[in-house]
């Protein structure tokens, strides 16, 4: 299995992860890293497995998931084989995660003040400042008035605002963050996306960033991961990754977008059929049944991925001839 | 010309706050929608869109304004009227698994408009089913099924076939393809535009997403805060908007290019909508337009045309195109 071609020495490294779901390999075999300052995008359709896999990064799979193989190593460590009390010393502090709809992740009984803190480890007068420092530094105006205020005083831009103050403020290696701008209008999306991507170069912070907006992924990342079913169909530098795609998936993933410069009213690329279910999942390419280049070989047996170009893995028998 | 298939003149939906000034939520609002002609409507959450759309089908009583639908007026009338305007327009929401009632067969939910209004029942009434199936892309047989044995971009399918019953002169889309995956919002969308072709109805398009609209709308809209900002052909709203909300709007859509994308400006727009109780004085927009100056605040926009747009801006000769 080929590794992640992260161009320097990756902060955050998963390697070869399996979770199940009632025997199903919901996710297996994915393999992504990301290194300090990198953003990188985990972009897929719903149940594509990139939001399981950041939950397992963090260890907050839900029950009803269970890990069925692989490794996360955090600076090397591998978090999977953690006791949950160190694991606990590291979430939130070295990796950290937001999500999407951060007035559901925010405590509603808790200042924005006190929300902050917590996560310093400080208190008094030097948690104060470090809130107001950290407050100013995610474009929050006026920081001393906001810490007394509640969530639900917040708007959506301003609570996504305060949730990235609160997953950074205590300068993690690491911050997943799981379609951070889904909910947010497309002026206040532009000013969260310049914010993450200038928190990345400024600090430092690793960016895992899980969405399914091909113009989100086009707008701030660096490398990307296409998931589908559960399988990484194939990982590159975005820049090159959008002009030569080299899975089938993502070729007909962009095909099938309406975009700002082409026909109006022109049909869209279809991708025909449906997503397998997980307990349909076989030894054949999981694309296989949906793929406009699939044969015999695609049917019968799983395509590794494998190396397609400088920086470039596909999972597919025949990247060579995506166009 | 003929007679345009919407006329909304003045509409405005204001809600009630106790001990507060209402929230004006819509706020005099005017355009037309001709026979077989698309518009969009698009705006950020909460300026009102959906409270447009609503209003339009006699879901939500407008504080004042018109709203005529096929020649017949809407707001103020009997049930009667009602009753018989509403079978000639009809509405897809944006989430199909909550639109369907799940104990129907999908064959009983396309039929039903059809059965309640003594238009078919039976033999013919089963025909007709499978007829509208066909037309969305379904196959006769979908008819015995239930919504849960439907994916997302089917059930879609299927709410639009039940739209697409009663054969209305307005088709009022509030979101139609936002819940979907990209894969399945293709497919819906060239249906969607196929059915323009080939009923020739009039559609009401709402939706935040502008690749979408620019996509399958003839003329766009754009609101802020309750009012008009920009109303232009397509083409034209695209490459020249006359609005510094429209250009702003139109410059913080992420598009799936790296290379166009980062050659955009980073933040098109500083700052937060206001609240529609308290519109800020003037134009709404000052408080967020890179282009206001002191007039701006003080006297509110007229609505003008300038090029091919309509348009709500003191200076809308100034905006640089895209």
């Amino acid at each position: 299995m080929a590794s992640d071609p992260v161009t320097t020495k990756p902060v955050l490294e998963i390697r070869d992860l399996a979770l199940a779901i009632g025997g199903a390999r919901v996710v297996d075999g994915v393999s992504c890293a990301v290194a300090p300052g990198e953003v990188l995008a985990l972009v897929g359709e719903s149940g594509c497995g990139k939001s399981l896999t950041a939950l397992a990064a963090m260890r907050l799979l839900p029950r009803a998931a269970t890990l069925a193989g692989g490794e996360v190593l955090l600076d090397g460590e591998n978090l999977v084989a953690l006791p949950e009390q160190r694991m606990r010393a590291l979430r939130g502090r070295r990796i950290t995660m937001i999500f999407q709809e951060p007035l559901a992740a925010l405590d509603p009984l808790s200042s924005v003040g006190t929300q902050v803190a917590e996560a310093t480890g400080l208190s008094g007068a030097a948690a104060r400042g470090a809130v107001l420092a950290m407050l100013a530094e995610v474009g929050i105006s006026d920081p001393a008035r906001r810490i007394r205020q509640y969530p639900f005083e917040l708007s959506g831009g301003m609570a996504q605002r305060v949730m990235i103050a609160t997953a950074l403020i205590s300068r993690p290696a690491v911050l997943i963050a799981d379609e951070p701008t889904t909910a947010l209008d497309v002026t206040i999306q532009a000013q969260i996306l310049d914010l993450l991507r200038r928190l990345a170069a400024d600090r430092g912070t690793a960016i895992m960033l899980i969405t399914h907006d091909m113009g989100v992924v086009a707008d701030i990342a660096d490398r990307v991961t296409v998931m589908y079913a559960g399988r990484i169909a194939e990982t590159g530098p975005t820049v090159e990754l959008f002009a030569e795609p080299r899975h089938p998936y993502t070729a007909l993933l962009l095909a099938a977008l309406p975009r700002l410069s082409d026909a109006p009213k022109a049909p869209l690329a279809v991708i025909r059929g449906q997503v397998p279910l997980p307990q349909a999942f076989s030894a054949a390419c999981r694309f296989a049944d949906r793929c406009p280049l699939a044969d015999e070989r695609c049917r019968a047996e799983q395509p590794p991925l494998r190396e397609v170009g400088k920086g470039r893995l596909s999972a597919c028998w025949h990247a060579e001839r995506v166009r | 010309m003929s007679r345009p298939a919407l006329t909304v003149t003045d509409l405005a939906v204001h809600y009630p706050v106790r001990g507060g000034p209402p929230v004006r939520a819509v706020d005099g609002l005017s355009f037309t929608i001709a026979p077989g002609e698309t518009l969009g409507l698009v705006g950020e959450s909460g300026c009102g869109k959906s409270t447009v759309s609503k209003a339009i089908v006699g879901l939500q009583r407008p504080t004042r304004g018109s709203v005529v639908v096929d020649g017949v007026e809407i707001v103020g009338a009997d049930r009667a009227t009602l009753r018989a305007a509403r079978a000639k327009m009809q509405m897809v929401f944006q989430d199909p698994a909550t639109s369907l009632d799940p104990r129907m067969t999908i064959g009983d939910t396309v039929g039903e408009p059809l059965l309640a209004r003594g238009i078919a029942r039976g033999r013919a009434l089963a025909e007709r089913v499978a007829a509208l199936l066909a037309e969305v892309g379904l196959r006769p047989e979908h008819a015995s099924r239930y919504p849960h044995q439907f994916s997302g971009g089917q059930r879609q399918r299927i709410v639009i076939a039940r739209a697409l019953a009663l054969r209305p002169s307005l088709l009022v889309c509030d979101e139609p393809v936002s819940a979907l995956d990209v894969s399945v919002r293709a497919q819906i969308l060239n249906l969607l535009v196929e059915l323009q072709t080939t009923l020739g109805m009039a559609n009401l398009f709402v939706s935040h997403d502008l690749a979408v609209v620019r996509h399958v709308c003839d003329r766009v809209a754009v609101m802020y805060l309750g009012r008009l900002a920009e109303l232009a052909p397509r083409d034209a709203l695209f490459a020249a908007p006359r609005h510094p909300y429209t250009r702003a709007l139109l410059l913080s859509v992420p598009e799936p290019d790296p290379a166009a994308q980062r050659a955009k400006p980073r933040v098109p727009l500083a700052g937060e909508i206001p609240s529609p109780a308290k519109p800020p004085s003037g134009c709404r927009f000052h408080t967020r337009c890179p282009m206001a100056r002191a007039h701006c605040r003080e006297a509110e926009p007229q609505w003008r045309r300038v090029g091919e747009s309509l348009v709500a801006c003191h200076y809308a000769e100034e905006t640089t195109p895209v």
